[in-house]
């Protein structure tokens, strides 16, 4: 009871004078706001990366120049390298016992061309067969490249549904003639949808053998090799075989280091982390401040409070009231007050997460812990900020306190 | 015997000052009196009351409430002991502002750890008790002085206590409502309750059955006559 009436008392408190209590709850709220917002946004970065890493399927791995590189003086001890050949694939796929899949990969960005109709800003894809599984595509019409098509540099296609929507309408685009760059190329399949990811569309491409790729666009450069092991447990096995594959075709002594990099999508993985592990750090650092500042603010108002409310702690005291009732009631107001900020704070960091994720390519995705960390956070401030205030409420001599005008 | 106190002093520290509130008062009080502490300002009757109300601990000198020590309780033990056995009404009614009258009634309640529905019942009734039935949603600004200081008589004896303290409780009243609020103490003695005023008009005394006297932090005189007691209802 003595909870609901002093819950009942600062609620009433807080309607009597919504500008002062919005004041004074404005670091609360924004302290707990900005955790909620930037929770939410990990959380939709990481089911972003998540879903980018399962679209490859798993026991995946990426053989290609550079590696995993993560600065600038990586980037010049790597950048002299030799470039990793379709004829590297090859033998990987020859040789590597324990890969069921290797799929060579390049790619660049075309205008493509129907009649007269133009269809700017087309990825253009340079793949070996079995691309449809590494790029977790699923065909809607026609059929997929093959091995045919690439030993004969065809100059066939797969497009997206979102190339196939603008250039050909109501059309069916299979067998029809399409400009990509300066050549023309025959659609033989079209992929279902797929929709955005972190706001770029994965629709808007156009896949052609990489033997085709390379010779009417990359005289020189490096493919990109994707390997998928039988299993998760011949993965190392499948990284280990590609390496000595490599290192053999290159003359490489042991001892030295590997001229080529292998990625898995624990790489990839630790750098996300590191990186959200900064953000993280970051939000913690600007929320402490601020709901530092917000729980200074509340202990003020909650000073102001005791003492302009000296006469009624005298009466409650003379009715019968114990030091601990006083300094619950104090600290039920005090935490009252401070979860109003945070549950403020809740609606407007996730109304923030949402609005930026509707007009922005971030995602976002706000997650129940989160919020359950806001309550927890919001209520902690208003115990701890407000039992100060509330130990003054609690020592006051009854006499004085009847006294007090 | 209801009250018993013994050479009780209290003495306050004003600045490098001593005060003698209280200068070796000794003074018995049996069940169902009806008693006015008279006397001048800065005669000491006020921290009496205060000590006898448990709000204040002399500085030496005993206290028995119903045969208890309360001169040496913890703070806590003296809330308890507010709680259950003083029923206070002050001059300036000290009801919650914010409560409606009902609820002013309750509070003795709330502390003494009863259940919604019981506090609720006892409350209308000590409510009815004082005429106020028809003015319980009221808050304390939308009812008169007289209704106010009823409120604080039903708040008084909501919880059953074994006094009722009452500190000039005409003193912000007209003549007329001054007389029914001493009338309804009357009615209060009359069933049985030990009624203690302290003022110090003779107006409001001369309803009393004993009158103590004070001056100086002494008691000047105790007159009381007790064929004048009231017949014990109860």
């Amino acid at each position: 009871m003595n909870l609901r009436e002093s819950a009942g008392i600062a609620l009433t408190a807080l309607r009597a004078n919504k500008l002062r209590s919005f004041l004074t709850l404005l670091g609360t709220i924004i302290g707990v706001m900005s955790v909620i917002a930037v929770l939410s946004f990990v959380e939709g970065l990481n089911r972003f990366v998540s879903d980018k890493l399962l679209a490859s399927g798993s026991n995946v791995f990426w053989v290609d120049k550079f590696g995993f590189i993560t600065s600038q003086e990586e980037f010049e001890q790597v950048r002299d390298r030799p470039d990793i050949t379709v004829e590297d694939a090859d033998a990987l796929r020859g040789r590597v016992s324990h890969a069921r899949l290797v799929v060579a990969m390049a790619s660049g960005t075309v205008t493509a061309r129907y009649r007269n109709k133009d269809l700017k800003a087309v990825q253009l894809r340079g793949r070996s067969p079995g691309y449809e599984v590494i790029d977790d595509l699923t065909l809607a019409a026609g059929r997929q490249l093959g091995e045919v098509d690439d030993q004969r540099r065809r100059l066939v296609c797969v497009v997206g549904p979102e190339v196939a929507e603008e250039l050909f309408g109501n059309l069916d685009p299979v067998g029809r003639h399409i400009r990509l760059g300066a050549d023309t190329y025959e659609v033989v399949g079209v992929t279902e949808a797929k929709g955005k990811m972190l706001g770029q569309s994965q629709d808007r491409f156009a896949a052609v053998p990489i033997r085709t790729f390379i010779k009417t666009r990359m005289e020189r450069g490096s493919v990109d090799i994707a390997i998928k092991s039988n299993d998760q447990a011949s993965m190392p096995v499948a990284q280990q075989e590609a390496r000595n594959v490599l290192r053999g075709r290159r003359h490489l002594r042991p001892g030295s280091p590997d001229n080529f990099g292998i990625t898995t999508s624990e790489n990839v993985m630790q750098l996300y982390n590191t990186l959200t592990g900064g953000i993280f750090v970051v939000t913690i650092g600007v929320a402490a401040i601020s709901l530092l500042v917000g729980g200074i603010v509340i202990m003020n108002i909650m000073l102001v409070s005791v003492t302009e409310r000296t006469r009624e702690i005298g009466i409650r005291k003379a009715a019968g009231a114990r030091r601990r009732d006083i300094l619950s009631q104090f600290l039920v107001e005090s935490t009252t007050l401070s979860l109003s900020g945070g549950i403020l704070g809740i609606v407007a960091g996730v109304g923030l997460a949402l609005f930026a994720a509707a007009v922005s390519p971030l995602p976002a995705a706000v997650s129940l812990p989160s919020i359950v960390a806001g309550i927890l956070m919001s209520a902690l401030i208003g115990i701890f900020f407000g039992s100060y205030p509330a130990w003054r409420a609690a020592q006051l001599d009854p006499i004085e306190a009847l006294r007090y005008e | 015997m209801l009250i018993q106190i013994r050479g009780l002093h209290r003495v306050y520290q004003v600045g490098t000052e001593e005060v003698h509130a209280l200068n070796g008062v000794s003074l018995d009080m049996a069940p169902n009196e009806y008693v006015a502490i008279m006397g001048p300002s800065g005669s000491g009757k006020s921290t009496l009351m205060n000590i006898i109300g448990c709000l204040d601990t002399p500085t030496s000198g005993s206290y028995l409430l119903k045969d208890t020590d309360v001169a040496r309780l913890t703070d806590d033990e003296l809330a308890r002991i507010r709680n259950r056995e003083i029923g206070f009404v002050f001059q300036t009614f000290n009801l919650l502002a914010r409560a409606d009258a009902l609820h002013n009634v309750e509070l003795p309640l709330v502390y003494a750890g009863i259940k919604h529905e019981e506090r609720r019942q006892r409350a209308r009734a000590a409510l009815d008790l004082v005429g106020l039935s028809d003015r319980m949603k009221h808050k304390p600004n939308e009812l008169s002085g007289g209704q106010r200081q009823r409120v604080a008589i039903a708040r008084a004896l909501v919880n059953k206590p074994s006094i009722i303290l009452a500190d000039e409780p005409t003193g912000n009243l007209d003549t007329a409502t001054g007389v029914e609020i001493m009338a309804a103490f009357e009615g209060i003695w009359e069933q049985g309750n030990t009624v203690i005023v302290v003022t110090h008009e003779a107006d409001v005394a001369a309803h009393a059955r004993r009158i103590v006297r004070m001056r100086d932090g002494k008691i000047e005189s105790d007159t009381g006559t007790p064929e004048r007691q009231a017949v014990v209802v109860r």
